[in-house]
């Protein structure tokens, strides 16, 4: 007999655990199918475990560089014990998963730990190692995500060619490692594990890492740095294959025509995810897929089958956590009977490299193409922000990028220390339609890095033509006041 | 042999869904282009979908009492060499695009505000284009999602979209063109006013009441049934003018002998004609002829412009009680009709919203509602106007009642009249007088005569 819910959710990352408790919490008999783990890729091999690799390549490589010169005696070599460093990475997303776990307790959704097969449009069976169960549900949510995707010559074993899952969980240090892919995942990893003294090269087949992703002017930065600590990025460069040498793997690539032959000890396929829209029956029901995969959804999400809704990665771009979760919450609002459609202005972005990169709104090359022709950009850099330099993280900017005609600020984007927590003041500022000088005039606390976003908003009034205050030059926007 | 599909077409703005009424083919039968195939009730009324090919019915997609989003594939043809409707001189009807709807027959009339929904629905379009997944066709949602460029904050934007109001619309009055929350508010008010009579009615839900989530488990004791189709229009219509409109209703006691005798004249005078002459005609007659003398029953308001519209023609809704529930079917330009044409399209309308025949032009345009749903039973009622129009004249059932003429009573006949108006436009005085005068048009008909154009 198959057991019955208002609303069956299927998979539990961070779009599907999400929209079972709103859904939970309106009133419905909700149920969530999970085959892996609760929380999906990004709480248990995906954003949370990287974080806590990348704050401790972060910590790592301040005591070996900073605390010095702030005249802490350190020792040549900091010894890292890589198992425990992986305890403790562990034990990190095991607080966030039973975190999930115990919301979905306390808001009564029933969890399935199994497999899902879509059987119908209305019916799904669950198989777990205890068996098989029917579940019968008025509306289903599919959440069910990506995967990493592979390229041939590099089949992936988590041993010599590893995906970010395999990277995060190596428990000691890798001398040298050949990322393939210079995407966010492959530029996150491949810097903290360059921080824990691996030697790292990069294999981008695009022109330019981050390409069309991050504001060029933000990714310079990172990629002189990264040039700067001793990572090689190749560009326009197509990885072809790999074979076991006597001295580690030998991957070759092709640069503008000419092979080359790259050593490693391991190697990480960071080339982009794809939907998991090929698995869980989905392609038997009749579910309307385009041809990159993605699940077709409406403005609420809607597939083309009654009572049956996609949300996150399967449903579209960007594939992010806090896009699925949006989206989580507006479906179990609509299954409820309320009005919601998805029109948020913008999913900031973050890419923890080193230094942060952060975005909300739209890069300079999207507002030409939107029409925005007349554009006033104004940049401040964290060099001349008293809490930076406190900090000793001085490099990078806030650059923001305003409509000329209305002053409406339409992107902002930042590379630097804390980038990825000074977003959300750019994404909110989007979202309310905010013009430049509601930034400018907003009094913000001294002495914080988020004076940047305000003193940024200046410079981009300072060349504006209609502003309230005096036409700022750039040299006395960039002056920073006396400190307290 | 080739197969066609066909699908639920576009069936009228803001419509995505509809409930399948009954399928008018089986398996097996050989349909001709145009031919309508099965009934279907949206939220606005019950139509017939036609199916676009010839052809032979392989298979039925969905069964009786299904919800169907439009643009589902709801019919399989064997259509061996089969064309489209039409396909020789003109090109094959397009169900896919917004713009199907004008090619559609009769039933599923263009909406009167069909090109600002094509443009908004495009908007949509491109707004789901940018976050990389297309929006799958014919279920857009209403109000479109806010176009990337509307300036609006996040909670004005759900205010908006609660309120049906579609925000792509609205010229902001802030600050670089910024829609206001106030914006919202005034465009709530006016919603369909500006754009022809009628035109609100067949929107999207107009309430920002709060409705209290009711939690309850399924059991024994209760029946859960989807609000959904004319029920889910009718309650969120009448939830909205209740809300919008501050409602109050003066009621009045009017001799009818006199009109009794007319119409018992008249209708075997009309018999002949096979026309059934009842008293609405005359009730209408008398409410035209009254409305001439005080136009701001004949009326809206519109909100957002703060200005009062008195309509210029006299389309006469009444209310009618049919098994999917209440239908307001209109008798356009009754002023131009006679007495007879008129009761002939009455008794057409109402028989066709008996059958669940109405089609959205039947009930579309209405300046004046007139309920005699009192005619069953009940010495008076509160009804509840159809908003955007300003009043409705309430009619009640004919008695026999002991008249005191000063020495004794004698027997005279009584009909009960009620007008309820908009008191936003319409003080406690005028109704009165408004009554007044038109109680003396139904005390003597007589005077009907010198109205007559």
């Amino acid at each position: 007999m198959a057991e019955k819910f208002d609303v069956c959710v299927v998979g539990a990352g961070p779009g599907g655990y999400v929209a079972a408790i709103r859904a939970a919490q309106l009133g419905k008999k909700t149920c969530i199918v999970e085959r892996e783990f609760l929380g999906g890729v990004c709480l248990n091999v995906g954003c949370i475990p990287s974080k806590a690799m990348i704050t401790a390549g972060h910590f790592y490589h301040r005591m070996q560089h900073d605390a010095p010169e702030m005249g802490f005696d350190i020792p040549k070599s900091i010894k890292l014990d890589f198992k425990k460093l992986q305890e403790w990475k562990q034990s990190v997303c095991n607080k966030m998963s039973g975190g999930v776990a115990q919301l979905l307790k306390g808001n009564s959704v029933t969890v399935f730990m199994g497999e899902a097969t879509f059987t119908s449009p209305k019916v799904i069976s669950v198989k777990s190692k205890e068996g098989t169960k029917t579940i019968e549900a008025a509306n289903y949510i599919i959440a069910t995500g990506s995967r990493p995707i592979e390229i041939p010559g590099f089949a992936v074993d988590e041993k010599d060619v590893m995906t970010s899952t395999g990277a995060l969980a190596l428990d000691k240090k890798v001398d040298r490692l050949v990322v393939i892919g210079g995407g966010y995942i492959g530029l996150e990893i491949g810097s903290y594990m360059q921080k824990f003294g691996t030697q790292v090269t990069v294999v981008e087949a695009g022109p330019a890492l981050l390409n069309g992703v991050a504001d060029p002017d933000c990714v310079q930065v990172v990629a002189r740095k990264l040039k700067k600590s001793g990572v090689e990025v190749l560009t326009g460069a197509k990885a072809k294959g790999f074979k076991k040498g006597k001295d580690g793997l030998e991957v070759t690539i092709d640069v503008g025509g000419k092979e080359q032959v790259l050593k490693a000890d391991k190697i990480l396929m960071t080339v982009g995810r794809k939907p998991n829209s090929d698995q869980s029956g989905l392609k038997n029901i009749g579910l309307a897929i385009d041809e990159r995969g993605f699940i077709k959804v409406n403005a609420q999400r809607k597939t083309n089958l009654p009572g049956i809704y996609a949300i996150g990665d399967i449903c579209g771009q960007p594939m992010l956590a806090h896009k699925a979760s949006h989206e989580g919450v507006l479906v179990a609002e609509v299954i409820a009977g309320q009005n919601r459609a998805y029109d948020a202005k913008t999913v900031p972005a973050v890419i923890f490299v080193d230094p942060e990169i952060a975005s909300a709104g739209l890069l300079e090359s999207e507002c030409k193409a939107k029409g925005f022709n007349d554009l006033k950009i104004g940049k401040f850099p964290f060099a001349a922000n008293g809490r930076a330099v406190s900090m000793m993280e001085t490099e990078g900017f806030v650059k923001i990028i305003a409509d000329a005609k209305t002053s409406v600020v339409l992107g902002i984007h930042i590379v630097g220390p804390e980038a990825s927590n000074l977003i959300s003041e750019a994404a909110l500022a989007i979202e309310m339609g905010a013009r430049v000088e509601d930034l400018a005039l907003t009094i913000h606390p001294h002495p914080t890095l988020g004076e940047t976003m305000m003193e940024a908003a200046e410079a981009t009034l300072g060349h504006a033509i209609h502003i309230i205050q005096k036409p700022l030059t750039r040299a006395s926007s960039n002056g920073h006041r006396p400190t307290a | 042999m080739a197969t066609q599909n066909v699908k639920l077409p576009d069936v009228g703005e803001g419509v995505t869904e509809g409930e399948l009424v009954k399928w008018l083919v089986k398996v097996g039968d050989t349909v001709k282009a145009d031919q309508p195939v099965v009934e279907v009730m949206t939220d606005k009324a019950t139509v017939e979908v036609p199916s676009p090919y010839a052809g032979v019915v392989k298979e039925l997609k969905f069964k009786e009492g299904d919800v169907i989003p439009i643009e589902t594939v709801i019919l399989i043809l064997d259509a061996d060499g089969a064309k489209p409707a039409g396909a020789s001189a003109a090109p094959p009807q397009q169900l896919k695009t917004p713009s199907a709807v004008e090619s559609q027959p009769g039933q599923m009339a263009k909406p009167a505000t069909a090109p600002v929904s094509a443009a908004a629905l495009n908007k949509v379009g491109t707004a789901s284009a940018a976050m990389g997944a297309g929006a799958t066709a014919g279920m857009d949602v209403y109000p479109p999602a806010a176009d990337s460029r509307v300036l609006a904050t996040p909670a004005t934007r759900r205010l908006a979209r609660e309120t049906g109001v579609d925000i792509n619309q609205l010229s902001g009055t802030g600050m670089a063109g910024r829609v206001t929350r106030d914006d919202v508010v005034k465009a709530k008010g006016s919603n369909g006013t500006g754009g022809g009579a009628g035109a609100v009615s067949a929107r999207a839900p107009i309430m920002d009441i709060p409705r209290p989530a009711v939690i309850s488990q399924p059991g024994a004791l209760e029946e859960r049934v989807p609000l959904r189709g004319i029920r889910k229009k009718i309650a969120e219509n009448m939830q909205m003018a209740k809300h919008v409109i501050p409602h109050f209703t003066l009621m009045e006691e009017v001799r009818v002998d006199e009109l009794v005798k007319l119409r018992a004249q008249a209708k075997e005078a009309a018999e002949k004609y096979g026309v059934k002459v009842t008293y609405l005609p005359f009730i209408m007659k008398a409410l035209i002829a009254t409305c001439r003398e005080f136009p701001m029953f004949n009326a809206s308001m519109d909100d957002q412009a703060q200005e009062i519209v008195y309509k210029k023609s006299f389309n006469v809704g009444f209310a009618a009680d049919t098994p999917t529930g209440l239908m307001v079917p209109v008798v356009k330009n009754a002023d131009f009709k006679t007495m007879l044409q008129i009761s002939q399209e009455i008794q057409q309308l109402a028989g066709k919203a008996r059958d669940g025949k109405l089609a959205l032009e039947d009930m579309r345009g209405a300046t004046i509602t007139v309920t005699n749903i009192g005619s069953v039973g009940g010495v008076y009622a509160t009804p509840i106007i159809n908003h955007p129009e300003v009043a409705i004249l309430g009619v009640y059932k004919i008695q026999d009642k002991p008249i005191w003429n000063g020495k004794e009573f004698t027997r005279g006949q009584v009909m009960n009249f009620t007008i309820t108006c908009d008191h936003r436009l319409i003080d406690g005085a005028v109704a009165a007088n408004f009554m007044k005068s038109f109680a003396g048009r139904i005390e003597n008909p007589s005077q009907l005569m010198l109205d007559m154009i």
